[in-house]
């Protein structure tokens, strides 16, 4: 099912592109990851919405106030939340729901792009398997793995002449990087800075972009080619919905912190 | 509430297709490459090489000793003439162990790919195929005697006659370089990819199958096509000879014996699933792995002598160690399955934590 519905047609159209673009498999990875964030924008616009009505929600007096009535009884808490919603038209599971859904795309685009780069024989008979007929094996494989300085089958290293043995993870360098501005840009601010959740926000916002990172110095070149276009499309959806937060990349005060002016 | 019901169902099926996508990871990467000198069969499979007793099937060392999640081994080692056993694995390492015991003797680092094809050794040289486009001409001692650069990835095992050596690549081209200098002599442009060995005839002529779906014959000296057959389908490794003719497989399942001057083909069978791996040409019989779990003796005249079915996939080339049949089965049950000529299993061997 997972094959035959997901993988199969990614990797189809990912070669239907790398053909289209003159066999050229990293300018391949950029245009079908913005092809599938084109696709799921409707999704993504959609979580946006709902989690901007719960951080709204949050900061009301109205639901403040509640949280003060209720603080003993959980269970009337949760009660009182769930008709608070309804009332504001806030779908809870709008925030999540489409991340849910968007999860096996991106698995599915990971696998794809490791079958279509087919880097051992079974892999390449894998690949042979997944291909619809309208493709000429022969024409395809093998596949251009170079892109730039790069080959997208292995992980990437950069290596400049006047430091000699010295390979620079460039890639995953930029992978961590647009993955935390990205955190940075489309986080909101929290509703409560000192609770629970604003320390895990802050927390993720440093330790996602360094896994992201390790994630592309360890795995296939292409894959980081996809996290970058992915971290920069991500960024250019909110800035087209109006939804960025420049003011997140400047150092805030602190609570109680005088600033002088 | 129905809502609810509905998130969570969704939610659930969702999580239940994930894990479907997550077990598709567990695919190894290759299947296994076989070599035996007779008493000892060396087996490159995942993350060991093993050496297992040919007359018994107990196991006698396995290289490393622990596994490594960073070295796996697919490529059959190869024995060279002064006593030691090369292999290749996908840390990009070349490894020369001893036979008798498994320990380094010397390791070759410089490529920057796989090593999924296997080595040939001639009398004082090793000849080394890489995924990163380079074949390496090293001594018997590991040190870089020259390298060429072809273009694209060495995935098949050369081929050396006295003075050249041969190999087909990704590229779709098949090469003949100088041994001694590596300098190309000549260089063809085949139909598609070569992605196995190719075979180098006792009259001086060379066969390979590509995956463009054709088996070839070139003059060894000149690197001229002498004929083309159409196969059925994607042919994954060397054409192999025996009494005559040519005998190789493809990847719908049909087998061919072809006539070895003109390509003509002399029969085909399509016994039962994919023939990725060369066929093992015996007194009388010639043996075919299929991904089916099928292995098939076929007589020079093309009937089937007898089948034995093998738990898991075959896709590596059959070996003969001794007077036994060794084979590797892919997602089966043993690591390593010893039969007689006549397709009784004498023992197997599953390697032990």
């Amino acid at each position: 099912m997972w094959e035959t519905f997901i993988v199969t047609p990614l990797t189809n159209v990912l070669l239907w592109i790398y053909q289209l673009v003159g066999g050229n498999f990293g300018l391949a990875i950029i245009i079908f990851t913005i092809l599938i964030r084109l696709v799921t924008h409707p999704l993504m616009a959609q979580q946006i919405k709902s989690s901007q009505g719960m951080q709204e929600m949050q900061k009301s007096k109205k639901w403040q106030d509640i949280q003060k009535k209720y603080k003993d009884d959980k269970e009337k808490l949760a009660q009182e939340q769930m008709a608070l919603y309804k009332e504001l038209g806030i779908n809870p599971f709008g925030a999540c729901l489409p991340t849910l859904i968007q999860l096996p795309i991106i698995f599915g685009l990971y696998q794809s792009i490791m079958r279509a780069l087919a880097a051992s024989p079974m892999q390449l008979l894998n690949l042979t398997r997944s291909l619809y007929s309208n493709f000429h094996i022969s024409d395809l494989i093998p596949l251009n793995s170079h892109f730039l300085w790069m080959n997208l089958g292995q992980p990437e290293k950069l290596f400049l002449p006047f430091l000699p043995g010295v390979g620079i993870p460039l890639l995953a360098i930029i992978v961590a990087v647009t993955s935390y501005f990205q955190q940075k840009l489309i986080t909101p601010p929290s509703a409560n800075p000192g609770d629970q959740s604003a320390a895990m926000t802050k927390m993720m916002a440093i330790y996602m972009p360094l896994l992201m990172g390790y994630f592309a110095m360890t795995f296939a070149s292409g894959l980081a080619i996809y996290f970058i276009a992915g971290n920069l499309v991500g960024i250019a959806q909110y800035a087209m919905l109006g939804k960025l937060d420049w003011k997140n990349l400047l150092p805030r005060a602190k609570k109680g912190e005088i600033v002088k002016k | 509430m129905k809502t609810k019901i509905l998130y969570y169902t969704i939610g659930l099926l969702i999580l239940a297709f994930l894990l479907s996508g997550c077990s598709t990871g567990m695919t190894p990467s290759s299947w296994a490459g076989i070599t035996s000198d007779g008493e000892t069969a060396y087996i490159a499979m995942a993350s060991h090489v093993y050496a297992v007793q040919v007359s018994n099937g107990t196991e006698r060392w396995r290289f490393p000793e622990k596994p490594d999640a960073k070295k796996t081994f697919f490529a059959a080692p190869t024995l060279t003439s002064d006593g030691q056993l090369i292999v290749g694995g996908y840390d990009r390492i070349l490894y020369s162990l001893s036979p008798s015991n498994g320990a380094i003797n010397w390791t070759f680092e410089d490529a920057k790919d796989h090593w999924i094809g296997s080595a040939v050794a001639g009398k004082d040289m090793i000849f080394a195929p890489s995924a990163d486009y380079h074949l390496y001409a090293l001594d018997l001692q590991g040190k870089l005697v020259w390298k060429f650069t072809a273009g694209q990835a060495l995935w098949g095992t050369p081929v050396i006659d006295d003075t050249n050596v041969y190999f087909g690549s990704m590229d779709h081209k098949v090469y003949a370089l100088n041994m001694t200098t590596g300098k190309m002599v000549w260089s063809t442009e085949l139909d598609g990819a070569i992605q196995g060995a190719i075979t180098l005839g006792p009259d001086g002529v060379l066969y390979a199958g590509t995956l463009g779906d054709s088996v070839f014959a070139l003059d060894n000296a000149t690197g001229k096509t002498l004929w083309q057959h159409t196969a059925t389908s994607r042919v994954w490794s060397a054409p192999v000879i025996g009494d005559g003719c040519l005998y190789v497989g493809d990847q719908a399942g049909r087998i061919v014996s072809l006539a070895v001057d003109s390509g003509k083909e002399n029969w085909g069978i399509q016994p039962d699933g994919p023939v990725l791996g060369s066929p093992l040409v015996l007194t009388g019989n010639i043996v075919f792995g299929t991904e089916s779990g099928s292995l098939i003796a076929v007589d020079p005249g093309g009937k089937i002598s007898w089948t034995q079915a093998i738990t898991g996939k075959l896709y590596s080339t059959p070996v003969l160690a001794g007077d036994l049949l060794l084979v590797a089965p892919v997602e089966g049950d043993a690591t390593l399955v010893a039969l007689d000529q006549n397709g009784t299993q004498q023992w197997v061997y599953t390697p032990g934590k």
